[in-house]
């Protein structure tokens, strides 16, 4: 009971003053909620042939028809399910690496600190798009499994290197040397000492890439690189590319999951900035600091009239 | 000097690395890649040029690290053989042809965003709680997480297809014949407004949040507090004292948007139909043509890599502790 209690006063205060926050945590939830209750939204299914091929938006079809006489509001509920399961598989996965090596290589130092940030420091430097795109093709058109495997295993180094450097300054302070001298295990002090406090850091990095994912599973898809016969947000603009849905107009066909992804980037970029800002409230802005300074004005007039 | 060194000495690593796994791949795959090479050249390609092929990614008799030396040797020799795509051009006249149109269109778009994003952060870090600071960065946050492949299609959509004020694609009119001339320099210019707009959009935000972020960090630092003391002007403080230190995370942040911006190219030339090497890999994926495709990696990678090596020396020149 009271951990339920302290955790909703987190959640209260994390929204208390952060617009940016409420607007990207609600749009967020809106569309998972929206594509979780996908059976209870529509009657349809997201491969049957419901109507005549690009059919415009209507009270029947309210987000029209693809080229295949598929209805595209059920397809984006569908699609959304396996888009963001993408998405989240990808970014719990890479959260997970990096955590270990970031944190392994910050409290452990020496040499698995040197081997360990030579592999992150190479891995970084590899436009990560092009990589994907080469191993992609190597393995031929890939199911959404294998695409969250490849994203979640290529975009940790980033998250590896600041993992790393903020345990360097946890392992510095007092609180972890207390521990040492008391004599608990190394273990203990990651999962007990250093690992609570990069709560906000693992948090921002979760929401972070899951932004990257949903974007690099969009563009993977709609080079066709991955596999055309599933539906997701990704494929949806393929099959609207390939159907040259721009030159006759069906301009629903791609605006609608181009819509739903770009909403939903939005929504996580908002949330991860308003997160960014708590675990450093130094970079706050808002009606707080507008309200300081009016103040601060105020005081400078008054001291100046007397 | 001793830094630019270690970074020289890291790039030579990086590129090794790259060169081993355009070495693994092919191997990893099922079946032999010279074979799937013949039957996506349909015939156009006589016994010969697929013995070369063979010996050119490394598919020699003998064991594997002859096979490596021999793959490495032809790779550092820019011996990569013709282009399947387009036989019989070779793969690096191929990439040659490409280059430019890159280059040209990321160069720009990404020094044009580093210049408005870093004016657009600084006024929102010297006006804080402002109008500017408020909004301006989250909305256009909001604009920049758009992944580059939708903003392109939804840019086209509107601008080129339904407005006709751009073209529908290339990087200059084909009727023209290339050359230092007024009508084609324009023709250029043109065709290349929409990409480059759009890879701003999408690069300006993160320029935006970290200079704006750096500042914000300096401004609490001592020797502000101290500049401040000693009745300095408010602007020598910003520029002379903030900005000056603010601007090293800056650089730091260019060998990341660099991989980014090539990265963004790929979705941009292939929604735009521009001739760079971002269309080129994606038309080599769809051709099969292997040696094309890794040759298009690889030279991506050179770019990242020599554009990182521009960013440490400029990081020597700012920072002073780094020239002992």
């Amino acid at each position: 009971m009271q951990t339920v209690r302290n955790l909703l006063r987190n959640i209260v205060r994390f929204f208390n003053g952060n617009p940016a926050g409420i607007i990207g945590a609600t749009i967020v939830a809106l569309i998972l909620v929206a594509c979780l209750a996908a059976p209870v939204l529509t009657d349809k299914q997201p491969n049957k042939r419901v109507a005549r091929g690009h059919q415009p938006p209507s009270a029947e079809l309210i987000l029209g028809s693809t080229r295949a006489g598929k209805d595209v509001y059920t397809q984006i509920l569908y699609g959304g399910r396996v888009s963001l399961m993408v998405a989240f598989s990808a970014a719990a996965v890479t959260t997970a690496i990096a955590l270990t090596a970031g944190v392994s290589s910050g409290y452990f130092g020496g040499r698995t600190d040197e081997i360990m940030m030579a592999v992150t420091n190479v891995m970084l430097v590899f436009p990560q798009l092009p990589l994907l795109i080469i191993l992609a093709a190597f393995l031929g058109q890939v199911g959404p499994v294998v695409i969250a495997l490849i994203l979640g295993l290529t975009s940790w180094p980033w998250g590896a290197r600041v993992m790393r450097s903020q345990t360097l300054a946890l392992r510095n302070k007092e609180f972890v040397t207390a521990a040492e001298v008391m004599g608990e295990t190394k273990l203990r002090i990651i999962f007990v000492e250093i690992i609570p406090n990069l709560i906000s850091l693992v948090a921002g990095m979760f929401v972070g890439t899951s932004l990257y994912a949903i974007g690099a599973q969009a563009g993977l898809e709609f080079l066709g690189l991955g596999d055309p016969t599933v539906v997701s947000w990704g494929t949806m603009l393929y099959w609207a590319q390939s159907s040259a849905a721009f030159y006759v107009g069906a301009w629903w066909d791609f605006v609608a999951p181009g819509t739903v992804i770009a909403l939903m980037g939005g929504g996580l970029a908002l949330l991860n900035i308003s997160i960014d800002q708590v675990s450093n409230p130094k970079l706050r802005t808002g009606r707080y600091l507008a309200t300081w300074k009016r103040l601060k004005a105020e005081i400078e007039a008054k001291r100046r009239q007397a | 000097m001793a830094f630019l060194i270690r970074r020289l000495a890291f790039y030579f690593v990086a590129v090794f690395v790259a060169i081993t796994f355009n070495f693994i791949l092919p191997r990893l795959m099922p079946g032999d890649p010279v074979d799937a090479l013949f039957a996506a050249a349909a015939g156009r390609m006589p016994i010969e040029t697929l013995e070369a092929y063979r010996e050119m990614l490394g598919f020699v008799d003998g064991p594997v690290w002859v096979q490596y030396l021999q793959y490495l040797k032809s790779v550092v020799t820019f011996d990569l053989g013709p282009a399947i795509m387009m036989f019989p051009v070779p793969v690096t006249e191929v990439l040659g042809n490409t280059l430019p149109w890159t280059i040209f269109l990321a160069g720009f778009a990404t020094l044009f965003s580093i210049g408005a994003g870093c004016f657009i952060g600084l006024y929102a870090s010297f006006n804080r709680g402002g109008l500017v600071d408020r909004f301006v960065p989250f909305i256009w946050q909001f604009i920049a997480s758009m992944p580059q492949a939708v903003t392109a299609l939804f840019a086209f959509f509107v601008f080129a297809l339904t407005l006709k004020w751009f073209p529908l694609g290339f990087g200059a009119n084909p009727d023209l014949d290339p050359g230092w001339n007024l009508t084609y320099i324009g023709s250029v210019l043109h065709h290349a407004i929409l990409p480059m707009v759009t890879l701003v959009v999408s690069m300006l935000a993160t320029w935006i949040f970290t200079m704006r972020n750096a500042m914000v960090n300096v401004l609490g630092e001592d020797y502000i507090t101290m500049a401040r003391a000693k009745g300095l002007s408010s602007n020598r403080i910003m520029i002379h004292y903030a900005a000056r230190n603010a601007i090293l995370p800056v650089v730091t942040a260019v060998s990341m948007a660099l991989g980014f911006a090539v990265a963004g190219q790929v979705f941009i030339e292939t929604v735009y139909n521009y001739p760079g090497v971002g269309q080129l890999i994606i038309k080599s994926v769809s051709a099969r043509d292997y040696p094309l495709m890794q040759a298009c990696f690889l030279l991506i990678v050179l770019c990242v890599l020599a554009a990182n090596f521009l960013a440490d020396v400029l990081y020597v020149f700012l920072d002073p502790r780094l020239r002992k």
